[in-house]
């Protein structure tokens, strides 16, 4: 059920064909922002579908131990995590055309292969906007004080 | 990228270096206006600016790196958000510092007129008996505009091999 809730916002969010146009930048600012929440919301819920929606076949994820990860293995990674908690804090989004930079930080709470975890991150996510669809083509976390 | 700022050896005045650079720069930055920015051709460029960033930022060479960066860079030093005036402000504040980048390698990915250049590099700090190595995995986010390639976004996270 909550599955099906986070695909419907999803689309309301402006990932799907419907989102039409770009409008101003500070209606898409909210929608990459949308976007990015609903992005961790699918992490927690394990909801692949979404993932899948929200990240571009040839994205890649740098994590904070310098890990380099392709969709497929940001998928199979969320399956992995448990109990996964995520809140999004200062979130800026720079547009470039048809590319938009979101900063922000994550505050990260989980169970990762067993072991528990708390981290503070920094991230820098690049989203794209094609075909009337934004999806995130790259992201990069690293420790906050590192 | 490249957050090696904080080391300060010897200052090195290389005129000439930074002659080449420059007109290097020129050459990979620009295309004629309209031009829109070829697969091929733009995972070459992006691999000269990359290095023309270590080159710029190992010489002092604000310039070259105003044109490099996109005034709305977002960059990410050490988990830290700094603007593309506090980097350059650093750059002019430190003394040059050659070799102690080492770039490894790069793979760039091309979407239409973004790129993504994803790579690592290592740094070497201190000297001496307290010289050591971090090693650092980047992700920076390129946008052609205005007939060339600038840097909109530049982020790492320390890596180990």
């Amino acid at each position: 059920m909550r599955t099906l809730i986070l695909t419907v916002l999803l689309a309301c969010a402006g990932t799907s064909a419907g989102y039409g146009q770009r409008s101003s930048d500070s209606d898409a600012g909210s929608k990459i922002i949308a976007l990015e929440n609903l992005w961790k919301q699918a992490a927690q819920l394990k909801d692949l579908k979404a993932l899948d929606e929200l990240l571009d076949d040839a994205f890649v994820y740098v994590g904070p131990d310098g890990k380099m990860l392709t969709k497929a293995d940001v998928l199979a990674d969320v399956q992995a995590f448990r109990g996964l908690q995520v809140l999004s804090q200062s979130m800026v989004v720079h547009f470039h055309g048809d590319a938009a930079v979101i900063t922000g930080i994550y505050q990260t709470k989980g169970v990762d292969h067993g072991k528990q975890f708390v981290r503070r991150s920094r991230f820098v996510d690049t989203w794209r906007y094609k075909n009337g669809v934004w999806k995130s083509i790259a992201s990069l976390t690293t420790p906050i004080g590192s | 990228m490249k957050p090696s700022l904080l080391q300060a050896p010897r200052k090195r005045a290389n005129h000439r270096r930074t002659a080449w650079l420059w007109l290097s720069l020129v050459c990979a930055t620009s295309l004629s206006p309209g031009q829109e920015a070829v697969e091929g051709d733009a995972t070459a460029t992006i691999r000269t600016l990359e290095h023309e960033w270590v080159e710029g930022q190992s010489s002092n060479d604000n310039r070259a790196l105003d044109l490099i960066f996109d005034n709305a860079l977002v960059y990410v030093e050490y988990g830290k958000l700094i603007t593309k005036g506090e980097y350059l402000s650093r750059v002019r504040a430190v003394e040059s510092n050659p070799s102690q980048i080492v770039m490894e390698g790069i793979t760039v990915r091309t979407f239409g007129d973004t790129a993504i250049a994803v790579g690592t590099y290592h740094e070497k700090s201190g000297s001496g008996s307290k010289a050591h190595l971090n090693r650092w995995r980047f992700v920076d986010t390129w946008v052609y505009k205005q007939g060339r390639w600038m840097l909109v976004a530049a982020a790492a996270a320390p890596s180990s091999k």
